[in-house]
């Protein structure tokens, strides 16, 4: 759509625009993957400025730092866990994006992967394609590792965190506001706005839409099973990350995460191997598809429940087992009801992403199973845009009510607990287009 | 099992002092806390935060452990609480071996009440849910029916169903103290508990805490850098060097009989002046002194040796024109009950005299220092 003569040519015609530039290659391919992409940083970023004490901001101010000097030197190093661990994503994510590159005709490793899977019946090369890209990803892991470092990144002190000032930004706001609306227009409105357009015309020339409320509920059911089963998981990985520090608790943190960088063809093409040839019975039933979905997604709910289990000071917990209760029960008395909102945090970014993976839906779904995702992908290939936009459209309707209903609810009783973590925003719903 | 399943009393009434005798496990001769030759270091660091720790709290006795900051103190709390496990020594509370080389019973066994420096409140729970959390164990009624005279007791009944952030730090610190009382723990430990609240709520709390452990009769074992707090609560001191204790007794002992230059400055305000010890008398720059010795050591003549000069025990004179020995006033501070010279030695150094005598002597008159009335200047090998 973004394409020189595409959709979004046609609607600026009338404003004189008759040819866009290049959108096809690394440009392109770049612009595309950032756009899918910045919400993660966005997410993890947020949350990290939301739960930080302005007092710290204070202070520098204080000792006589103009806000642009106080932002590089206090708040850009408080944020960089966030951004590390959102940069991470981002670099993994990329990594194993295939349909994004593929369709602006960029190749990368993972579309080399695809073809040689598809073309070759001798698949070593791609296994060793593989590797080599699991390889990059564990050199991303330990570059995030380096700028981990060894701060502690809970409040020392007691009392409440004040709700930061909101900053006037005076004449600038309408170039922030421009500035930010543009994001939200390419990656946001425009799409959708495509989607509409391509269900209306479709509905106007009469084109069948099929009953998509099997697979919205199909969807559904698997993206809650995926979501709580990787959050359950995550969670004593977490535990173990953040509060039994060794070094084979860092190296069981990084491995996880390799998960994130393979791309989903190759996970899902192991695991139909694996339930060939050892588990059998799980063959062909959706369990084997949310097993893929926790081994795919497992590190953004580990992420969530890490930064949110980082900031509960430990003492709580020791105050509660000096109480008389076990380390056992201090975990689902203290520990558990305080990472909530890092556990719903992370369960909703699994949600979102289950919802919308396609290669592993694909190829490990029963057969006859549909979801919204593989919908979008058959009608798509045939053509029937009217089809795609309107799975689309209840996909993006799908994932982002759920979400929106938890921010929402972030916002409202935020004020119970200091240490609320990154309530998810809606996720750009643009990859659910680049999926197709 | 959760130890609140125990028979315990928790009748808190004015003056009894119930816990521990009704607890049972613990004899008089025996200490509610006893650490023997404790040595205790973290994990990836050769030298030990605590080393050679004796330490004896008996039944219903409170006891203050002083310390610098970084001397191992908290460590030291956090051994008897469990949550450090020693390399040599041992550790007994109510008189069981919780700690030593070769056992570790676990902090959620030990029923010891903890009161952290930042108080570690549960944010998730309410006033009445915190103080609950303990009482795991006992039927429903019976945990409501403790509740009330515990928040009773740190006057915080009506805050019930208030959450940890809707308190102030005094409110806060009050309800650690009801939390750690409720299950009727064997002692109660407290960490640095007045350093995160303000000068005038501090004494204020200070002696309701001193209130409440007498009530409840709690031994109590309370960690502090704060001198005037040591001091002013507890029944003993244990003065604490880098990594040991050095002197333990009462803050009276303690005050008026230093064993160590190091427990001095600790101790109370002070300056220490070098001099030569001759025969019973100390010379210093300042003047001579008659001495004292705080330990049994020998000491020779013309041995090189510290003199503690304290300023509630010194006094100054105007100096004639053939004094040997002088100092200049360099300020004069006014306190109402006396006043505060600070003068300053012809080698530069400062000594402080506190004096109640309204006289002619200013700012910038040269003056002799002697030692009050028969006080007598106690001295320590270099």
């Amino acid at each position: 759509m973004y394409s020189p003569k595409g959709v979004l040519q046609g609607w600026l015609s009338g404003l004189g625009v008759d040819r866009l530039p290049e959108i096809y290659g690394l440009g392109g391919a770049t612009l595309v993957l950032v756009l899918m992409t910045y919400p993660y940083v966005l997410l993890t970023v947020r949350g990290a400025l939301r739960r930080m004490d302005p007092a710290l901001e204070e202070a520098a101010r204080v000792m006589g730092y103009g806000p642009v000097h106080t932002f590089r030197v206090v708040t850009l190093p408080m944020l960089r866990p966030a951004v590390a661990g959102g940069s991470l994503l981002v670099a993994l994510y990329t990594l194993s994006d295939f349909g994004g590159v593929a369709l602006l005709r960029y190749q990368t490793f993972t579309s080399t992967i695809m073809i040689q899977y598809e073309s070759s019946i001798d698949r070593t090369l791609a296994a060793v394609l593989s590797l080599i890209l699991v390889a990059i990803a564990v050199l991303l892991l330990l570059g995030e590792g380096f700028t981990r470092g060894r701060g502690a990144y809970h409040r020392s002190t007691v009392g409440a965190v004040r709700v930061s000032q909101r900053v006037d930004l005076g004449r600038w706001r309408w170039a922030g506001a421009t500035a930010v609306g543009i994001t939200v227009l390419i990656g946001l409105v425009i799409p959708v706005g495509v989607l509409i357009q391509w269900l209306v015309r479709g509905l106007l020339n009469d084109q069948e839409l099929l009953p998509l409320l099997v697979p919205a509920r199909n969807s559904l059911y698997i993206s809650l099973l995926a979501s709580v089963a990787t959050v359950l998981a995550a969670l004593p990985i977490a535990i173990l990350v953040v509060r039994f520090q060794s070094r084979l608790s860092r190296f069981f943190e990084r491995a996880i995460y390799i998960g994130f960088g393979l791309p989903g063809v190759v996970v899902a093409l192991s695991l139909v191997f694996f339930g060939i040839n050892v588990a059998r019975p799980l063959y062909q039933s959706i369990w084997l598809l949310i097993f893929a979905f926790v081994v795919l997604f497992l590190p953004a709910s580990v992420g969530a429940l890490r930064s949110s289990l980082l900031q509960v000071n430990p003492r709580v917990e020791e105050a509660a087992q000096s109480l008389g209760r076990s380390q056992w029960k201090v975990i689902f008395s203290v520990t558990v009801p305080l990472v909530m909102p890092g556990a719903l945090a992370g369960g909703a970014m699994v949600f979102l992403l289950t919802m919308k993976e396609l290669p592993a839906t694909l190829i490990l779904s029963p057969i006859g199973y549909r979801t919204l995702s593989s919908s979008i992908w058959s009608a798509a290939s045939e053509a029937f845009f009217a089809k795609t936009a309107a799975a689309a459209l209840l996909l993006v309707l799908v994932a982002g009510v759920p979400t929106a209903y938890l921010t929402l609810r972030g916002h409202n009783d935020g004020s119970d607990q200091s240490d609320r973590i990154d309530e998810p925003d809606m996720e750009s719903p643009s990859e659910t287009v680049e999926v197709t | 099992m959760p130890w609140s399943k125990r028979p315990v009393d928790i009748s808190i009434q004015p003056g009894v002092a119930s816990s521990v005798a009704a607890s049972g496990a613990v004899s008089n001769e025996a200490g509610v806390i006893e650490l023997q030759g404790v040595e205790c270091s973290y994990p990836g660091s050769d030298s030990p935060v605590i080393s050679d720790f004796n330490l004896l709290v008996k039944p219903g006795e409170f006891v203050s452990i002083l310390g610098r900051s970084g001397a191992g103190k908290t460590t030291a709390l956090r051994v008897v609480a469990g949550f450090e496990k020693v390399s040599s020594g041992y550790v007994r509370v109510g008189g069981q071996l919780v700690g030593s080389s070769f056992v570790h019973v676990p902090p959620d066994q030990r029923r010891i009440g903890l009161v952290f420096q930042d108080y570690a409140l549960f944010p998730h729970l309410t006033v009445a849910k915190n103080v609950e959390f303990g009482l795991k164990g006992l039927p429903a009624e019976e945990r409501r029916e403790r509740i009330a005279p515990v928040l009773k007791m740190v006057g915080m009944s009506g805050y019930e169903s208030r959450y940890v952030h809707e308190l102030s730090g005094g409110q806060q610190q009050r309800v650690a103290i009801a939390r750690a009382l409720s299950p009727n723990p064997v002692a109660l430990l407290l960490d640095e508990p007045f350093s995160n609240l303000d000068r005038q709520l501090r004494a204020g709390l200070r002696r309701d805490i001193k209130r409440i452990v007498q009530e409840t009769g709690a031994t109590t074992l309370l960690v502090t850098h704060d001198r005037e707090e040591a001091l002013a609560t507890s029944d003993r001191i244990a003065v604490m060097g880098d990594n040991s204790i050095e002197q333990i007794g009462t803050p009276e002992e303690v005050y008026q009989s230093p064993v160590s230059a190091a427990v001095a400055k600790l101790i109370g305000p002070c300056e220490l002046i070098p001099g030569v010890f001759r025969g019973g008398v100390i010379v210093t720059e300042a003047g001579v002194f008659p001495t004292r010795l705080t330990t049994d050591i020998h000491m020779a003549d013309g041995q090189q040796t510290l003199a503690l000069m304290r300023a509630s025990e010194l006094e100054i004179e105007l100096a004639d024109e053939d004094d040997q020995r002088t100092a200049t006033i360099e300020m004069t501070e006014f306190e109402g009950e006396f006043t505060e010279y600070s003068i300053r030695l012809d080698s530069g150094t400062l000594l402080r005299v506190r004096r109640r005598a309204v006289d002619e002597i200013g700012v910038g008159g040269r003056v002799t220092v002697h030692t009050r009335g028969d006080s007598k200047v106690i001295v320590f090998p270099v």
